[in-house]
């Protein structure tokens, strides 16, 4: 079989929307980089100015240009992995061009590497093998789940398997049942709120597409899971994708969406095909497509992957990648439900958000509310990592208490030795330590330790961590996912990053904590998104729980 | 233009022939990228794939010289689909069911056999141009230097009328003036037609009005254009006074140019360098430049505009009308002790209708576009919203015709002339500035990479161009920006002195000769 | 109130204790500048879209947890705002000392653009401590593009996308783009090359609108050493029909530099590469500087203005003589002031009584 050609490329995808990144990808397959001559022909073929696009594929880590180095490994050393053999894979496949790549979204799985379009996971270069990524284990509090609570049953990722455990239950009722002001109505009744980090009210989102006055209107699932310790949308995506793919067009029905894109992070390819595979067979049996289960209710779906960048899960960055534009996050106001994809009124959800939309749609009334613990409504699913016995995804209660999750669920930390410290929100809410290890998992009681939620990763780090390390760690990932739009952000990771390695800054202690602190709160403050304005937890919580630890560091 | 500049970010629908604007009027330019950016469609017909063209949704690569053919189709499409606008017609114009007739005659089909064009996408710019809400015009000299210009310019001008495409924020037909004052100077009466303010010098009351002013009695009958005086140039006309041109080189038939100045007694050239032209002359009188003198020029929709010393000028050299005055006054005329540019500006307010309500003062920031009639009038950015100039908008039959010389066994190539980016007119000032070298260092004649190799010549390498009137050798440039059989050159070289070739006949009315079109044989040097 | 302002309505806010209306779309930022209530920015130039990068215009909102960014922030009905509390300049100081550690230090030369010392002159007003936040430094200049027009001094960089975004609204030629991310940022063309082999068509714009220098003026710059004060004149461009306004820079009688006019009523701001950079053709020793009057000998040789315009006169006179009124013509200039043009056909006209006048258009 020949290659295709430049123009067979091009012809493929100029016509089909947020074409940009699938044509990338397609030179990228067929060359294993992208030359100066395939953006050329893309640049032409696409009417996108070549400065602005060779500007554009800098951007993204995934993107090759260098033709010596098709298919050279990407070594996760994420803040996990980097214990879990991380640095060693790197060392043993320098041979072959290996390079870091940050956190990959496999930390209850370590470690994986990306070669050649495929994800192996090993925890040596010589056991690297490719297998999906694990099921959340059993709920071992026995409470009851909303988006994990068929996930186990066999066959679930296949369209016979999902119909014959509820699946696509719930758009059938809504379809021939409900009109979309119902559905609106029935997800805002049950309290969901969005689980990709931000905690804003879904129904209120999707009422807000529905009244906006412009089309054609669009549904996104965010599925660039990119935040550090965060692995439960792979789970999701990998096991249950007909989940994702009802939720998207359940919020079709509602707001009056025609066409939807499913933004997916590059790192995870197994899901790429997975979804591929379910996209096709929902098509195939009505349930996407011209005419949604003999109605006249139109919803087409189209699979996008990104290319290595964190900040493209931020939904301004987002929209703009799918657009083909420099993914910078965008000014807010006005917000994707009036101006998202292509200016038009866009409902952006996550992938866990939409699951759970379908499970409380499938459960009707105040179900889902009731699942939550001491008046808090819902579930909210934990990807726990690290330092501890048994990682994984757990679906929680909301409110329940951290320490329950760590040591009765998790079985605690290893033989010897201590929790040090948690993560929050993967690594945006900075650390949670000591005594304030003591909260319940909901946004009001971790907001109250200046932490917070966020999309629910908790990476655990032992005694026998130090935890400047892993705080420059941390900030070095912010620093190098930073997108350098506005100044706080830009300038300050770098500076904070480098601070924590001991490679700038005052040797005298008040004078580092003053120019830390002062970093800190600016960035706080000004910064233009949720990157730069979490960022600075690290600092803040490492000042706040090992001062010692910190003192020790300046003066060395 | 009629219509202002900020104009140029309105249009649905932008219709650009002969014009290659991103090089030639760039800032102009930037505003048609902003109609695009806003989602206006644009129509770009020129016979070479010019960057505008790279910019257009449809693009249309006509033949040199074949814009009537082109032109007459998209009417008899617009006519057939029934996109004319009959209260406009109704309201506005006048001779209209004649023209509508006539254009019956052009299908596309019969277009496409003289403009190479195929009929599918005339038809589609029709139906654009036709079906917009505003439909722009913009040309420049693609469209008027031809023997047919001002047929081009009427058939442009049909085109705007039977559409309604007049006369409202973002429509018009607007040509582009190539020199920061070339509409200053027509405005200024140094027309043979016109006084100041485009007063017909044939009206006997306007003859009455200037006697009054100027204590002479002026002709009635309107004076040889420039390229007639040339012609007469040592027979009927023995002087000429030549105030910053440098004719030699930027006009057609350099040869035939030489030779009438040369036949002059007396050649009075006024100007800040040694040009070609000031070689020839009998007294050369050196002028302060841009930046050295205060006056005022008019730009491309006629706003008035101050400009302003900034340095003195070297040695003796002196503002152009100090030296002209000062001339008069050795003649033994009158009217000509100003103190200083102001008073001049003011009388030709004074006598000028359209610039009536205006003077020195007022001009200051630039916020005006003439016709300014009185004092307190706000200007005029858009012409022709209630009325034109002339009452009603006439319809013009027009008739394809060839041009003055067509592509022959011997001329078997056509060439077409124009400017780029980096160098003005004949470089006297371009040439002469930093750095423009590092852009444009040399002249070189655009050509097909197909003819490169059919003609045996090579990218970089030398081709010996001829035409009845003389021949250049000039560098060879692959591109396919030029169509097959299709080449183009500037003449801002004197090096490479491509008006040696040009000029094979003029507009019959205007005068303009055409430099868009000459049939050339291209061979290796 | 008129009707036919029926579309704007008009709004009150309260702007730093004071009331102030608006009118509906306009930013907070460009409520503040109308009523001249200064906020500090680096990346705003008026004529872009807003970008909201600098985050130096921050202000507090009552009812807003956190500051936003007033050139991006819509003003609305009752809005309570400040723009200067204590916290929001000690934001502003702390983001100056962060943006002066990435940069090397230098006195930026006027000369080297239009804005160019945007940002020296907000680090001296916020007394930003140069010393604070040090490490590494960011933007790599571009020493190898040896075009004589612009300077890529990328070490002065800020990453403020003025350039990047008024290459492409402003001018339309998108060739100017960033790469990488973060504090790697850089500023450049496609595939990092020259300014030449790009789509750059040497507007200058870039330069005009940088704020610190790091794009500059080269032609300029070649005056930095000439004492003297800058001197700016407004005029209009010498080329093209369009009109552009400049100013003209001028130290002493010496032309050094053309700046656009932001303000131009053609123009607003906008240039092209003839009008930025091909005015020194005014001060080049070809120029004419004396009369010159032929001689007996065939050449042409200088002259006071006695002898050339009585030569002038003479000769003119005596063709009309002999042939007759109608035997001189002359032929006004598209490039000399209006004031040219209308003397040379009153000459002919009030002279002889003849419309032997024409203009450079025809050709």
């Amino acid at each position: 079989m020949t290659s295709p050609t430049d123009q067979e490329l091009i012809e493929r995808w100029r016509h089909e929307p947020a074409p940009l990144l699938p044509l990338l990808h397609a030179f990228h397959d067929r060359d294993g980089y992208l030359s100066d001559e395939a953006l050329r022909a893309v640049a032409r073929g696409l009417k996108i100015p070549l400065a602005e696009l060779f500007g554009d594929v800098t951007f993204y880590h995934h993107f090759e240009r260098d033709p010596s180095r098709t298919n050279a490994p990407r070594v996760c050393t994420g803040p996990v992995c980097r214990y879990q053999g991380g640095p060693e894979i790197l060392a043993a496949l320098e041979k072959d061009g290996a390079t870091p790549m940050p956190c990959a979204g496999r930390c209850d799985d370590p470690v994986p590497v990306l070669r050649g379009g495929h994800a192996l996971a090993g925890t040596a270069a010589d056991s690297l093998r490719a297998h999906l990524s694990p099921l959340p284990p059993p709920n071992p509090g026995s409470h009851e789940e909303c988006v994990f609570s068929a996930i186990r049953e066999p066959g679930r990722a296949r369209l016979d398997g999902y119909r014959r455990t509820g699946g696509y239950e719930a758009l059938t009722k809504a379809v021939t049942e409900l009109q979309p002001a119902d559905l609106i109505h029935l997800v805002t009744e049950n309290g969901l709120a969005g689980r990709g980090g931000a905690g804003f009210p879904t129904g209120t989102k999707w009422q807000a597409v529905a009244d906006a006055a412009a089309h054609p209107k669009t549904v996104v699932c965010n599925a660039d899971e990119g935040e550090p310790g965060c692995f439960k949308d792979r789970a999701i995506l990998c096991h249950d994708p007909h989940a994702v793919l009802e939720g998207m067009t359940l919020a079709a029905y509602a707001t009056g969406a025609t066409r939807g894109f499913v933004y997916l992070r590059y790192e995870y390819p197994e899901a790429f095909r997975v979804l591929q595979h379910a996209i096709h067979e929902a098509e195939q049996a009505g349930l996407l497509g011209g005419s949604i289960l003999g109605t006249d209710f139109a919803f087409h779906v189209h699979l996008r992957r990104g290319a290595g960048a964190y900040i493209c899960g931020e939904e301004g960055s987002l929209l703009n990648s799918l657009e083909g534009k420099h993914p910078f996050p965008r000014n807010r106001p006005p917000f994707p439900v009036t101006h998202g994809y292509e200016n038009l009124p866009t409902v952006v959800n996550n992938v866990e958000t939409l699951a759970a939309a379908v499970q409380l749609i499938r459960r009707g009334g105040k179900w889902y509310r009731n699942l939550g613990m001491n008046g808090h409504a819902g579930t909210k699913v934990i990807s726990l990592s690290g330092d501890i016995r048994r990682p994984g995804n757990y679906e929680v209660p909301i409110g329940l208490p951290l320490k329950t999750l760590l040591y009765e669920w998790a079985g605690g930390p290893f033989e010897g030795r201590e929790i040090q410290a948690v993560t929050m929100a993967g690594l945006s809410g900075g650390f949670l330590a000591a005594d304030d290890l003591e909260v319940t998992l909901d946004e009001p009681g971790i907001r109250a330790k200046g932490s917070f939620l966020g999309a629910g990763g908790i990476m655990v780090f032992d005694s026998t961590r130090d935890m400047i390390a892993v705080a420059h760690e941390a900030m070095s990932f912010f620093a190098h996912e930073s997108c350098g739009k506005c100044f706080p952000c830009r300038i300050g990771t770098q500076r904070l990053t480098e601070r924590l390695a001991g490679e700038a800054g005052p040797t005298e202690l008040s004078a580092w904590i003053d120019e830390v602190s002062d970093l800190g709160e600016t960035m706080k403050a000004v910064s233009a998104c949720g990157l730069g304005l979490a960022a600075p937890l690290i600092t803040e919580s490492l000042l706040k729980y090992f001062p010692e630890r910190v003192a020790q560091h300046v003066q060395a | 233009m009629s219509n202002p500049l900020a104009d140029m970010e309105k249009p649905d629908v932008i219709f650009a022939i002969g014009t290659n604007m991103t090089e030639c009027h760039p800032v102009a330019a930037t505003r048609l990228k902003r109609a695009l950016k806003r989602g206006a469609k644009m129509i770009v017909a020129d016979p070479r794939r010019i960057g505008l063209a790279d910019l257009a949704d449809l693009y249309l690569p006509i033949r040199v010289g074949s814009d009537v053919a082109l032109l007459l189709a998209m009417a008899h499409v617009i006519q057939r689909e029934g996109l004319v606008d009959p209260e406009f017609l109704a309201d506005r114009t006048k001779e209209s069911e004649t023209f509508l007739e006539h254009v019956k005659q052009f299908p596309p089909e019969w277009a496409e056999q003289i403009t190479g064009v195929p009929a599918k996408d005339i038809e589609t710019a029709a139906l654009w141009y036709g079906r917009a809400d505003k439909g722009a015009i913009y040309y420049t000299l693609g469209i008027t230097e031809h023997i047919c210009g001002v047929d081009n310019v009427q058939s442009l001008g049909n085109l705007a009328l039977m559409t309604g495409h007049v006369g409202r924020e973002g429509t018009g037909i607007n040509p582009m003036r190539g020199q920061n004052n070339i509409q200053g100077a027509g405005d200024s009466g140094a027309l043979p037609n016109n006084y100041a303010g485009f007063q017909p010098v044939t009206d006997p009351e306007n003859q009455k009005k200037f006697e009054r002013l100027y204590g002479r009695k002026t002709d009635l009958e309107k004076g040889p254009t420039k390229v007639t005086a040339l012609e007469m140039a040592g027979d009927q006309i023995r002087a000429m006074i030549i105030d910053g041109e440098n004719t030699v080189v930027s006009d057609p038939d350099r040869h035939h140019c030489e030779r009438a100045l040369k036949a002059l007694d007396h050649l009075i050239v006024i100007d800040l360098f040694m040009t070609e032209t000031a070689q020839l002359a009998d007294v050369v009188l050196p002028a302060a430049a841009w930046g050295e003198t205060d006056g005022v020029q008019t730009n491309t929709e006629r706003r008035v505009q101050r400009i302003r010393r900034a340095v003195d000028p070297p040695g003796l050299a002196k503002p152009d009308w100090w030296i002209i005055c000062e001339i008069a006054k050795r003649l033994g005329f009158q009217g000509f002790d100003y103190p200083s540019a102001r008073e001049v500006f003011n009388e030709l307010c004074s006598v000028s209708p359209i610039y009536f309500g205006l003077d020195w003062d007022r001009i200051d920031r630039g916020e005006y576009q003439w016709p300014v009639p009185e004092q307190g009038h706000p200007g005029t950015p858009r012409l022709h919203e209630r009325e034109f100039v002339s009452g009603r908008g006439l319809f013009r039959v027009i008739e394809y015709r060839d041009p003055a010389e067509t592509i022959s066994d011997d001329f078997p190539v056509w060439l077409t002339t124009g400017r780029r980016l980096a160098s003005y007119h004949t470089r006297t000032q371009t040439g002469r500035s930093a750095g423009i070298d590092y852009l444009l260092p040399e002249e070189t004649l655009e050509v097909h990479p197909d003819d490169v190799a059919a003609w045996g010549l090579s990218d970089g390498g030398w081709a010996e161009m001829s035409s009845p009137r003389g021949c250049v050798t000039i560098k060879v440039r692959a591109t396919r920006r030029s169509p097959r059989g299709t080449v183009f050159a500037s003449f801002a070289f004197n090096d490479t002195p491509v008006n040696v070739l040009t000029g094979g006949g003029y507009d019959p009315v205007t005068h303009t000769a055409e430099l868009k079109v000459c049939p050339v044989r291209v061979v290796p040097a | 109130m008129i009707a036919t302002e029926k579309d704007l309505k008009t709004h009150t806010m309260m702007l730093d204790g004071e009331a102030v209306s608006f009118t509906e779309g306009e930013t907070i930022y460009e409520v503040a500048q109308r009523v001249k209530t200064d906020i500090p920015t680096l990346c705003y130039d008026q004529r872009l879209e807003a970008f909201g990068g600098c985050r130096l215009c921050v202000v507090e909102v009552e009812g807003q947890r956190l500051p936003v960014a007033s050139c991006t922030t819509k003003a609305t009905p009752g809005m309570v705002v400040r723009t200067s509390t204590a916290t929001l300049e000690k934001h502003r100081k702390t983001l100056l000392e962060m943006v002066a550690s990435e940069n090397r230090e230098i006195d930026v030369d006027p000369l080297r653009g239009y804005a160019a010392q945007e940002l020296a002159t907000l680090v001296d007003r916020y007394d930003a401590r140069g010393g604070r936040f040090r490490g590494k430094r960011s933007g790599a200049t571009r020493e190898d593009d040896d075009n004589p027009f612009i300077l890529r001094d990328y070490d002065l960089c800020i990453s403020c996308y003025r350039c990047v975004r008024v290459c492409a609204e402003q001018e339309g030629d998108h060739a100017i783009s960033v790469m990488n991310r973060g504090f790697e940022t850089q500023i450049t063309v496609e595939f990092e090359g020259l300014l030449k082999d790009s789509a750059c068509t040497f507007c200058g714009q870039c330069v005009q609108t940088c704020p610190t220098g790091a794009l500059a003026d080269k032609k300029a710059l070649r005056f930095a050493e000439l004492p003297g004060a800058i001197e700016k004149t407004r005029t209009i461009c010498a080329y093209c029909g369009v009109g552009c306004s400049v100013d003209v820079l001028t130290k002493g009688d010496t032309m050094v530099g053309i700046q656009p006019a932001m303000d131009g009523p053609a123009n607003h701001g906008a240039l092209c590469v003839k009008g930025q950079f091909a005015y020194d053709f005014v001060q080049h020793p070809d120029r004419l500087k004396t009369p010159l009057v032929r001689g007996d000998d065939g050449k042409l040789h200088e002259a006071d203005w006695d002898t050339a315009l009585d030569r002038a006169a003479e000769g003119l006179r005596r063709v009309v003589d002999q042939h007759g009124r109608h035997a001189v013509y002359a032929v006004a200039s598209g490039r000399a002031p209006s004031e040219a043009a209308y003397a040379v056909q009153k000459l002919m006209r009030a002279g002889w009584g003849t419309n032997h006048i024409d203009n450079c258009s025809r050709a």
